[in-house]
């Protein structure tokens, strides 16, 4: 059993797959867990003395309990489940920026005609940036589809931001207008265009809405490795 | 290694049956959460194997205060220099109580140690940039809550409530063996409560809806009470709690700081954890004595500095 989760956690910590799940900081310990619990279990086979009963000395409980480690990893190797989607994003309210200040340093500089930005930081700039950075420029955004409820043309783009598991994610979202095709969910989209200006409220965080992008040219993209955005973690 | 395999040829049927949204989303949560606490774990048994390998029993006890009026604000402070998660704690906890160390103690540490580690106050800064205050008030909630839980259990708690502590010395002919064997059996026990653990924030997460909590930002207290549930039910480890706290504008400061102090104390994995490794009437009692106290007390800090 140590063996096993011992070498699940290694493979999880040396390749892509944890990055559904975890930030990637968190991959290097990962892996490095993984190495001891394969040495912890591989002490216990080779050394263990002939005839010696498996915890004795620990009660039967203890390891009745520790075949539950199975679920996860038959969860993980048969189902391999997806990182969070539109399902998850339309259980949340619409983000609302993350503890800024309200000041933003300048827009970085357009690249092939449009400013690449993370839909958090677009949130956040839409909703609280007094000196209306976003104003009149072009953007470009990458996240999922989350289709109207209505069944109307228009969707929202999400995008999960991560601080340390899936379990605390939280969905930003922004109001597509203006694209003439049908899209499907968590159909991955590279958008370009202009923010639509809505006025800053004064009292933070009390969007109800998620603000609103008027786009000229969208493109269907494979999913990008790390499918969340970040937080800025201390290590 | 066979029931990997009858897997891997059902994997279709299996794939089918976990198809449906909601199923997939309880998936992803378990996964993530287990994942997550992996390494932590590990850190935690590591811990507990070198204490039970390199400590004499009794050493601990005899290093710490006799009364515990003194032990327990000693053993509060001394978590901070635990740089883990709650996940760690609790395999260490135990492991201090089996070399001697006062119950009370014992508590102490597990509650501060999530709470008021430098990982954890530094990940609070940063989600809370321009507002050291929060930093300050964390800390000293979530201390005075471990304090204030070790004193009241050393006044009313009773040994026999906990039904498993007691079985927890594994004989080794040697250190290494000891240190090996320990946290081999710390990571089965503990590792698989933290399943249990997991499932049920899995379960949770899937059956309330976070835009409910939402809906209760205004009033003051019921507003503190809901984010407390909600630390509960997210079973956020503690050193990412700051940041979802940080983007729950809708509720005041304080109501948030309870969100930051009840998450490393109780959450719902913990007491999973807790129940397994300590006992279940032990859970039972103690996981509503931290959440009341945690409350209180960072109501109280919350009012006095934010």
């Amino acid at each position: 059993m140590v063996l096993l989760v011992g070498a699940v956690a290694l493979w999880l910590g040396l390749s892509q797959a944890a990055l559904a799940y975890v930030r990637p900081g968190l991959r290097p310990l990962l892996a490095a867990s993984g190495l001891v619990l394969l040495l912890l279990g591989l002490v216990a086979v080779l050394w263990r003395p002939a005839g010696a009963t498996h915890g004795h000395a620990h009660g039967e409980q203890g390891f009745r309990s520790a075949w539950l480690l199975m679920l996860p990893v038959l969860v993980l190797l048969l189902v391999t489940p997806p990182a969070l989607g539109s399902y998850a994003a339309s259980r949340q309210p619409p983000g609302t920026n993350n503890g800024s200040t309200g000041e933003f340093p300048p827009l970085p500089e357009p690249v092939d005609g449009a400013v690449p930005l993370l839909v958090s930081e677009f949130v956040a700039r839409a909703q609280e940036d007094q000196k209306r950075s976003l104003a009149g420029q072009r953007v470009r955004l990458v996240g999922f589809v989350i289709p109207a409820q209505g069944g109307g043309r228009d969707y929202q783009l999400a995008r999960f931001v991560l601080a340390c598991c899936a379990a605390d994610a939280e969905a930003y979202t922004v109001q597509i207008r203006g694209d003439a095709t049908p899209r499907q969910a968590d159909q991955w989209l590279l958008v370009e265009g202009r923010w639509l200006p809505q006025p800053v409220p004064k009292q933070p965080g009390s969007f109800t809405k998620p603000p609103v992008l008027l786009t000229d040219a969208v493109t269907t993209i494979s999913p990008p490795a790390n499918r969340y955005e970040n937080t800025v973690f201390p290590y | 290694m066979l029931v990997v395999v009858v897997g891997l040829g059902g994997r279709g049927m299996v794939a089918e049956f976990f198809d449906g949204s909601a199923v997939q989303f309880w998936s992803t949560v378990l996964v993530s959460i287990v994942i997550q606490a992996l390494p932590f774990l590990v850190l935690g048994v590591l811990i507990s194997g070198a204490i039970a390998a390199l400590v004499p029993p009794g050493w601990l006890a005899r290093a710490l205060p006799r009364q515990d009026a003194l032990a327990v604000p000693a053993a509060g402070l001394a978590g901070a220099a635990l740089p883990g998660c709650e996940c760690a704690s609790v395999p260490i906890a135990a492991r201090l109580r089996a070399n001697g160390v006062s119950p009370a103690a014992a508590f102490a540490f597990m509650l501060a140690a999530p709470a008021i580690n430098p990982v954890v106050l530094v990940s609070t800064a940063v989600a809370f940039p321009g507002r050291p205050e929060m930093v300050l008030a964390r800390f000293l909630a979530s201390l005075l809550t471990s304090i204030t839980v070790g004193l009241i259990w050393s006044r009313v708690g009773r040994e026999a409530w906990m039904t498993r502590a007691r079985s927890r010395v594994v004989e080794g002919d040697s250190r290494w063996a000891a240190f090996t064997e320990t946290a081999r059996q710390d990571f089965l026990q503990a590792g698989g409560w933290l399943v249990v653990g997991a499932m049920a924030a899995a379960t949770l997460q899937v059956a309330v809806p976070r835009s409910v909590v939402q809906q209760l930002a205004g009033h003051q207290l019921l507003s503190a009470l809901c984010l407390g549930l909600l630390a509960v039910v997210l079973a956020i480890c503690s050193e990412a709690d700051a940041f979802v706290a940080a983007s729950l504008r809708q509720f005041s400061l304080s109501a948030r700081l309870v969100f930051l102090v009840v998450g490393p104390a109780v959450d719902i994995k913990l007491v999973a954890m807790q129940t397994g490794v300590f006992g279940r009437r032990f859970a039972a009692r103690f996981a509503p004595l931290t959440f009341a106290v945690a409350v209180i007390c960072a109501l109280l800090v919350g009012r006095w500095l934010l």
